[in-house]
C-alpha cells in the first residue's frame, strides 16, 4: 500500500502557488473547488509527486478553495478536505480537516504491535473479577438435542 | 413485572419466531400477501435497513431460507439440503410501510442479528416505565446496562469458555456479544451468513459491539463479521472488538476496556 498517499494533501504546502485540485490517485475525488472570490483557473489534477512543481499556468485570485479527496489507509478509505487561502498568488493559510476531526464520528484503529494486530493470550475468567460475562448465546434444548443425535448417528 | 416482561416476550416471538408455526413470520413463509406487524416492527426494520445499506447487503433479515436449506429451521435437522438456496435481494421481495409488510412471493425473515437486542430494550423500556432505573438485563451476550454503577463484564474466548479475551466497562449502554462458536453443526455451517454469498463467514469468529441501544449493538455485533469497521463508523455510533480466525484481536481506540494480548 502506498501510505505516501495519505501524506499527499499536505504535500500541497509546499507549492507556493496554488498547482491544482486535490485529488487521490486511483481512487475519484470528492467534491468541488469553490474559490471564495470568483475568476480564478483551478487547473487539472496534478499526481502527488508533481505537487511540489512551481510553474503555474493560469493566475488565481485571492480567495479560499476547498478540495476534498478520499485516500487509503490501512483503516480503509479516509476523507480529508483541504481549504487554502490564497493572497497574491501566495498560499497565506492552509487548513485540512479528516475524518478524525469530526466530532461526530470516531475514528477507530486496530491495535498494532509493529502493524500486525496483536495476538489473544486470554485469561481464566475464574481470575479475573467481573459481573458479567458475554459470549455467543446458548443454543436452545432442541437444538441441543438435534447436535447429540447427528453425534450418535455418525457413532453407529 | 415479571409476568409483564414474560407475556412481551412471548408476544415478540410469536411474531419474529421462525420455530414455531403460529407465528407471523411462519405465515409470511408459507403465503405471499399483506401482513400487519406490531408497531415495534418499524424500529427494528429501520436498523435493518440501515444495516443492509452500511454493509454493501452483507447483513440482511432475508438469510431466512438459506438458513433453513443449511439445516437450520423447524424442527433442527442441523442437516444441509443438497441445494443451498441464495439469499434474496431485498429491494426485489419486500415492501415495508406503515406497519405492513407486503410480499409477492413465500419469504422466510430471520431477524436473529438484531431481533434479540430489540426484545432488550423493549424489556428495558418496561422497566424504565415501571419507575426501575438502575438494571442489568442480561439475554445470553446481549446486555443492557443502567443506572449508577458501571458494571465489568469479561469477553468470553470463543475457543475457551473458561478463559476471556478481555474485559470492558459498560455504564448505561448495551454491549452484545457474537461468535460462530455454539450455533454450528457441522463443518463450514454456523448462522452467521453473508447474505452477498449466502454462505457462513470465517475470517471473523467473535465479535463485542457496545452502542446506546441493544437493537443497534447487536446488529452491530453480526455487522462486525462482514464489514470493515471504519465504515460502520459513518453511519453508527459505537466502540467494538473482534477476534480474527488467526488468533489476533482488534478493538476501537475509545473502548474502555483492555485486551489480554
Amino acid at each position: 500500500m502506498n501510505t505516501q498517499r495519505a501524506k499527499y494533501p499536505f504535500a500541497i504546502l509546499t507549492g507556493l502557488t496554488l498547482v491544482g485540485a486535490l485529488a487521490g490517485c486511483s481512487t475519484a475525488a470528492d467534491g468541488d473547488t469553490a474559490p471564495a472570490s470568483d475568476g480564478g483557473d483551478t487547473s487539472s489534477t496534478t499526481a502527488p509527486d508533481q505537487a511540489d512543481a512551481t510553474t503555474t499556468t493560469g493566475t488565481y485570485a485571492d480567495g479560499d478553495y476547498t478540495e476534498s479527496a478520499e485516500y487509503q489507509s490501512p483503516n480503509g478509505t479516509e476523507n480529508v478536505t483541504v481549504t487554502v487561502t490564497l493572497a497574491d498568488g501566495v498560499i497565506t493559510a492552509v487548513k485540512a480537516v479528516g475524518d478524525g476531526d469530526n466530532p461526530n464520528s470516531k475514528r477507530y484503529q486496530s491495535e498494532f504491535a509493529g502493524g500486525i494486530a496483536d495476538v489473544v493470550v486470554g485469561k481464566n475468567i475464574d481470575d479475573i473479577k467481573v459481573d458479567k460475562v458475554a459470549g455467543s448465546s446458548l443454543t436452545s434444548a432442541g437444538f441441543n438435542d438435534a447436535i447429540e443425535e447427528i453425534k450418535a448417528d455418525a457413532a453407529s | 413485572m415479571v409476568e409483564q416482561i414474560a407475556a412481551r416476550v412471548e408476544a415478540f416471538d410469536r411474531t419474529y419466531s421462525r420455530f414455531r408455526d403460529d407465528s407471523l413470520v411462519s405465515a409470511i413463509a408459507a403465503t405471499p400477501g399483506t401482513y400487519r406487524f406490531p408497531d415495534d416492527a418499524a424500529e427494528l426494520f429501520g436498523l435493518y435497513h440501515r444495516l443492509y445499506e452500511a454493509t454493501d447487503a452483507a447483513v440482511s433479515p432475508l438469510v431466512g431460507r438459506t438458513l433453513e436449506s443449511m439445516g437450520y429451521g423447524r424442527g433442527y435437522s442441523l442437516r444441509p439440503e443438497a441445494e443451498r438456496a441464495p439469499v434474496p435481494r431485498w429491494e426485489d421481495s419486500f415492501a415495508f410501510a406503515d406497519g405492513v409488510l407486503t410480499t409477492l412471493r413465500p419469504l422466510v425473515l430471520d431477524v436473529g442479528a438484531a431481533g434479540k437486542g430489540y426484545l432488550v430494550d423493549i424489556v428495558g423500556r418496561l422497566l424504565v416505565a415501571a419507575g426501575i432505573d438502575g438494571f442489568v438485563i442480561d439475554a445470553s451476550g446481549d446486555i443492557l446496562h443502567a443506572g449508577d454503577r458501571p458494571i465489568r463484564v469479561a469477553l468470553e474466548h470463543p475457543r475457551d469458555a473458561t478463559k476471556a479475551v478481555g474485559v470492558v466497562e459498560l455504564a448505561g449502554a448495551s454491549l452484545c456479544a457474537s461468535a460462530s462458536n455454539r450455533r454450528s453443526w457441522g463443518e463450514g455451517l454456523h448462522h452467521i451468513i453473508d447474505a452477498t454469498t449466502g454462505l457462513p463467514t470465517d475470517h471473523v469468529i467473535a465479535t463485542w459491539a457496545i452502542a446506546a441501544t441493544a437493537l443497534e449493538a447487536d446488529g452491530l455485533a453480526t455487522a462486525l463479521f462482514l464489514a470493515d469497521p471504519a465504515r460502520l463508523a459513518r453511519d453508527f455510533d459505537f466502540d467494538y472488538v473482534r477476534m480474527f480466525a488467526n488468533g489476533r484481536i482488534e478493538r476501537s481506540t475509545h473502548l474502555d476496556g483492555e485486551l489480554f494480548v
